[in-house]
């Protein structure tokens, strides 16, 4: 390079294409190898994307049907109703949560590396392991708004229409004490009235509910970390899909092959190293089971919530870890 | 490591790729054998070579989306397998899609964003960016209904964000029509007049022959020709003599004695080749 050439690079002018190059704070700054801002924006970025390919659409789908659940099958008992509508919302919930955990999830670095959008964002200074845990995150957001979204309107509904129930029951007591007033002064009468109340609304709108939306979205928190470890080394998006379905299967019993590795069952045979792999690879998605309990209006203890939430920070570690580890040796 | 400021602004030494293909024999496919080139500061420099014989292999090395089996490559005296090295990179990629849910400001802000820009700088960059490729007037078009072309000059801008000191553009004309094949063509010469350093990697090679200072030719991984441009095209075992106003006769004379009294010699060189017969006849 001669004089002349360094003279142009050190001082960048205005062209006749109008290309010039103002020093930069970046040219400046040292590099850092992790930073919260450069994950924010791929995490936002992630997000964007998702809600641009209309997938909150779905939410139509979650309204028109725990609607449909909530005012249209009155010809259960009050109790049956709410429980009804909470088990058809919580599962649309949980399916949601899922088929974003998994099918989103599934999408993204082969979306990228097909469309070599990948290359742009890793030629520029990112580090893989920030890249990955921006595609995490973004999902993390996304399931989370949706779960948000979800949640507001369930608690509405099943608000509205626990009052209701409750209205109309106590509208029949009423009618009942009108025309047999001698019943108000029936003791028994009174406790059932009080206890077919007490009833609807222990199946009603409950704080528990959260906990159940909670562990919803912390277990479709850790199938997107394992999608994410799954789509790092695998070939094609139904592999991903496919493997990680698989994994949502087998954590389910994951607990099974724990006690059947820990409760000293003889040695020999591929049973028990079986059950000690599937103990240590497979998450447990038995501990996220409380949904079943909180419908039918059962108290959810807040160690079991910390517990949830401990498991699922830790599976999260080691699954993006892993996820990196792998990405970071990726041909591209 | 440090950027050396008297490092070049890319050295490649003895890069061997090989790819291992997936299959029980465990076969292998050597894609660059034992490349060196460096390419110094505010040069242009041509990669040319087949399909498949090892341009794009070098350049993914180069940018650190693929591992060198050996050898090693450097940007400004930093090992390239470092994020770091990136940080005065531009890069864009054969064919690119970009995100087509993004508008072109949006793109540029994201790609901002991920190399440490401030909001302010963001903002001008992308005005300035945008004014740079002429796209100024689809700023807030998403990329989905972008041509071909207008994606390849939004991809330049993304290359160009943060001002890189290094661009790295494969096939940056491909699939683009003339007009704005020349265009980009502008673009690199107003970057190699800013001293910017160019690895080009085209299949134009009268637009390579066009902008490039030096040229290196690869030809199933290996590198088997590199100089200067005028140097690889010039013809070393002919001379050329250029006369003005020469008459049939002395035409003869020439021939005969190559040389004249009364006759003002403008030029006597070697004469040239095209870039493209030179290319033809190195990779055939």
């Amino acid at each position: 390079m001669n004089d002349d050439q360094e003279t142009q690079a050190a001082a960048p002018a205005e062209n006749r294409t109008g290309y010039s190059g103002p020093a930069l704070a970046t040219e400046s700054k040292a590099h850092s190898m992790f930073s919260p801002s450069r994950i924010w924006a791929l995490t936002m970025h992630t997000f964007t994307q998702m809600v641009r390919m209309r997938v909150f659409y779905f939410l139509l789908f979650f309204s028109a049907a725990i609607i449909l659940v909530a005012f249209m099958f009155l010809r259960f008992t009050p109790e049956q109703e709410l429980k009804l509508l909470k088990d058809v919302s919580l599962g649309a919930m949980s399916l949601f949560a899922g088929i974003f955990a998994i099918a989103g999830t599934a999408l993204l670095i082969p979306k990228d590396l097909e469309d070599r959008t990948l290359y742009t964002i890793l030629c520029k200074p990112v580090p893989r392991f920030e890249y990955l845990l921006g595609k995490l995150l973004g999902m993390l957001v996304l399931i989370f708004v949706s779960m948000l979204f979800m949640d507001a309107l369930f608690c509405t509904v099943v608000g509205v229409r626990e009052k209701i129930l409750v209205k109309e029951t106590a509208d029949a007591y009423d009618q009942e004490l009108a025309k047999f007033p001698e019943r108000g002064q029936n003791e028994s009468w009174k406790e059932q009235r009080e206890e077919a109340l007490a009833a609807i609304t222990n199946y009603g709108l409950r704080w528990d509910l959260q906990a159940a939306v909670w562990a919803i979205f912390l277990k479709a928190s850790v199938m997107t970390a394992v999608t994410l470890l799954v789509s790092t080394f695998a070939t094609t998006t139904l592999f991903t899909i496919i493997s990680s379905i698989a994994v949502f299967i087998i954590g389910h019993g994951q607990h099974l092959g724990r006690s059947y590795f820990l409760s000293g069952a003889p040695e020999g045979g591929f049973e028990r190293p079986l059950a000690g792999v599937i103990a240590i690879i497979f998450p447990d998605f038995h501990l996220y089971d409380i949904v079943d309990a909180v419908v039918s209006g059962e108290a959810v203890a807040t160690t079991l919530l910390l517990q949830m939430s401990g498991m699922t920070c830790l599976y999260l570690l080691i699954y993006t870890a892993a996820a990196s580890f792998v990405f970071s040796n990726k041909e591209l | 490591m440090n950027d050396t400021p008297d490092a070049p602004a890319v050295e490649i030494e003895h890069l061997t790729k090989v790819f291992r293909v997936p299959s029980l024999r465990k076969q292998t496919v050597l894609a660059v054998n034992d490349l060196s080139l460096t390419v110094g500061r505010g040069e242009v420099y041509g990669l040319i070579g087949p399909n498949g014989s090892g341009k794009s292999t070098t350049m993914k090395v180069l940018l650190g989306l693929l591992h060198a089996t050996t050898g090693k490559c450097s940007i400004f005296g930093r090992d390239s397998s470092q994020v770091d090295s990136r940080k005065d990179v531009g890069f864009l990629p054969e064919n690119p899609y970009f995100y087509k849910h993004l508008t072109a400001s949006e793109t540029l802000d994201f790609y901002g964003r991920i190399c440490g820009l401030t909001k302010a700088e963001r903002r001008d960059q992308s005005a300035r960016l945008l004014k740079l490729v002429d796209l100024e007037h689809a700023t807030d078009r998403r990329l989905a209904g972008y041509s071909k072309g207008m994606l390849q000059r939004i991809g330049l801008a993304q290359a160009l964000v943060q001002n890189p000191r290094l661009v790295v553009l494969d096939e940056p004309t491909a699939g683009v029509d003339p007009s704005g094949s020349r265009q980009i063509r502008d673009l690199i010469l107003a970057l190699k007049e800013q001293g910017i350093s160019i690895i080009l990697s085209s299949h134009l090679l009268e637009q390579v022959q066009e902008v490039c200072d030096r040229v290196g030719i690869i030809y199933k991984g290996d590198l088997v020709r590199e100089g200067k441009l005028e140097d690889l095209i010039s013809i070393e075992d002919q001379t050329e003599i250029i006369l003005k106003n020469a008459s049939p006769a002395l035409l003869e004379k020439v021939r005969a004695l190559a040389a004249g009294d009364s006759t003002e010699v403008i030029s006597i060189g070697r004469p040239r080749t095209t870039l493209e017969r030179l290319f033809l006849e190195e990779t055939q």
